[in-house]
């Protein structure tokens, strides 16, 4: 039995976490008709995560299509294929895959950890069996908001993040002297496929949803005072980059 | 001033709109607000092209391939495209797919119809005429270029067993050749090697000797030319004479020839012995006079002293 239960543990653990984290989103989803209650609180989640973010993640897009660039001439050493090349697998690149991931792992650092940080103290300082004993609906009024906001605001951050990164893919292109921005609009145009944003898009909604609901999921159970709140910052924030790649792959699988 | 949170919000998400919008509209090649203008072209075979390929009239890009698939009922591949809605498609335009599918740039080429034919309607169905389609080409033309290349093969290998041979057996004449060539090559290197020194002093001399040549031509330019001047001159002079020395020998030429003939008196002095015999017979009765004159000089002194008498 002493041998057994931690062997158990391995299995039982992520799959009581999988079920906690279903009951909690089946409690958000079922207050979301509540909404109109916690409108002021949605709006300033939306700020928060989405305007507050552009920033960062413009400027964080906008050196990653940069170094797309540069690296991409660089391993183009053979004159037979054209430099229009650089563009035609930058641009798809940000779309496809950086635009969405890099905005990701920067929200899942800066988004995820204040959530998880901002719940978990709200947890052990008591604040949401407070609200609770006021008559407020926990999870309406902390939940739904973040994710929510989280699901909107982050295609936003995603076209945000694709328009500034091919913008600087574009222009040290340009101003290194690795493929005029003609030349590199030309060869992203000639291989771009209309689906591309549509995944980029569909990509960046469920990294909104992942990210904000495992933080909220984090924060709202955490336990343990104050180290309890650090833990769950860290694991939200890790688990948020896990999934987030676990879900990058499950998509391109599926929808590519 | 201070801008509500519901202010920002909006302002953000409905920037993203415009921008994912015209962004896509933009690489898609469509005009960023001008509506398309739709077409349907029927081809046998699409070539490789894809959703997202150019369409070019005259070698502009005019607008973009939307979808490519296989039509259900005709069994054809059916590639709709949208263009610029300012380029006059009218009846008898015709698409061809152009471009080199290997390198992923494959592209739709309009061919457009009389400006004063009517236009095609939205969503009409354009012509496609079999385009320069050279991975098509190549296939059709591949089983002829197979046997083409495999006889070629069959013959390189031939060759190359052949030369295997030549080359693997010791005693073959070429591995002779080469072993010889390898050997004079050695010698030649040994030769050079041991000469060293003599060839570098050789090529000095040689470098010295063209150098003072350059030297004194270029010094005494002048001079060289008024000896070749003077050389001409002699050689002329040379000439001149040469060609008395001809006159005069052919002259003496016949007068030897005469001599031989025994004409005048020279000749017969030459050619006729009579002369001699008489010469001869005159000489030796000289001598027998001489030889009595010694012998008995009184016999001839009387007549000497009676001469001595006047």
């Amino acid at each position: 039995m002493i041998v057994v239960k931690p062997t158990l543990d391995i299995i039982l653990n992520p799959l009581e976490s999988l079920g906690r984290f279903s009951r909690l989103l089946f409690h958000a989803f079922g207050a979301v008709s509540e909404l109109s209650i916690y409108r002021k609180n949605l709006w300033e989640q939306m700020v928060k995560i989405g305007v507050d973010s552009l920033p960062i993640v413009t400027m964080a897009a906008g050196f990653s299509g940069a170094v797309t660039t540069v690296q991409t001439a660089y391993q183009l050493v053979t004159p037979l294929i054209p430099r229009s090349i650089i563009g035609a697998i930058v641009v798809p690149s940000m779309i496809l895959e950086l635009g969405a991931v890099v905005t990701g792992f920067i929200l899942a650092g800066r988004v995820g950890a204040r959530i998880a940080a901002e719940l978990g103290t709200m947890r052990v300082t008591e604040q949401i069996d407070a609200l609770e004993s006021m008559g407020l609906n926990s999870i309406g009024y902390l939940i739904v908001p973040r994710v929510l906001a989280g699901i909107v605001m982050f295609p936003v951050l995603y076209v945000a993040a694709c328009f500034v990164g091919i913008g600087g893919g574009m222009l040290i292109g340009d101003l290194g002297g690795f493929v005029p921005a003609e030349e590199f609009m030309k060869g992203a145009r000639e291989f771009f496929q209309p689906f591309d944003p549509i995944f980029g898009v569909i990509k960046s909604l469920v990294f909104g949803f992942l990210i904000t609901s495992i933080s909220c999921f984090k924060g709202y159970y955490t336990q343990g005072g104050a180290e309890g709140v650090g833990r769950s910052t860290t694991q939200a924030a890790v688990a948020s980059c896990v999934f987030l790649l676990l879900a990058d792959l499950v998509l391109a699988a599926t929808l590519l | 001033m201070k801008f509500s949170n519901e202010i920002k919000v909006g302002l953000t998400i409905i920037s993203a709109t415009v921008i994912f919008i015209l962004g896509v509209r933009y690489f898609e090649d469509l005009p960023l607000f001008d509506s398309t203008y739709d077409l349907v072209a029927e081809f046998d075979n699409a070539g490789g092209l894809i959703g997202g390929n150019i369409v070019r009239v005259n070698g502009v890009s005019v607008g973009s391939v939307k979808d490519v698939y296989i039509s259900d009922t005709s069994g054809k591949v059916m590639v709709e495209f949208h263009v610029d809605p300012s380029i006059p498609v009218t009846e008898g335009t015709y698409a061809t797919i152009a471009g080199f599918d290997a390198l992923g740039v494959v592209r739709m080429d309009l061919v457009l119809g009389p400006t004063d034919a009517p236009r095609i309607p939205e969503g009409g169905l354009v012509a496609a005429a079999t385009g320069a389609d050279l991975m098509a080409d190549l296939s059709d033309k591949a089983p002829g270029m197979i046997e083409d290349v495999n006889a070629v093969v069959g013959q390189l290998n031939r060759v190359l067993a052949e030369t295997n041979t030549l080359l693997s057996t010791p005693d073959s004449d070429f591995r002779q050749s080469l072993s010889a060539a390898r050997g004079s090559v050695q010698q030649i290197e040994g030769l050079l090697a041991a000469e060293r020194d003599r060839i570098a002093t050789i090529l000095a001399n040689a470098d010295s000797l063209t150098s003072g040549l350059n030297a004194a031509l270029g010094d005494n330019g002048e001079a060289v030319a008024d000896l070749i001047a003077q050389m001409e001159e002699t050689m002329a002079t040379l000439n001149d004479d040469l060609e008395l020395f001809h006159e005069t020998n052919s002259q003496l030429n016949e007068l030897l020839e005469k001599l031989n003939e025994g004409e005048g008196t020279l000749g017969l002095l030459i050619n006729d012995p009579s002369m001699y015999h008489r010469m001869d017979s005159t000489i030796s009765g000289l001598n027998g006079l001489i030889a009595d004159f010694q012998a008995n000089p009184g016999r001839y002194l009387k007549e000497m002293k009676i001469v001595d008498m006047f």
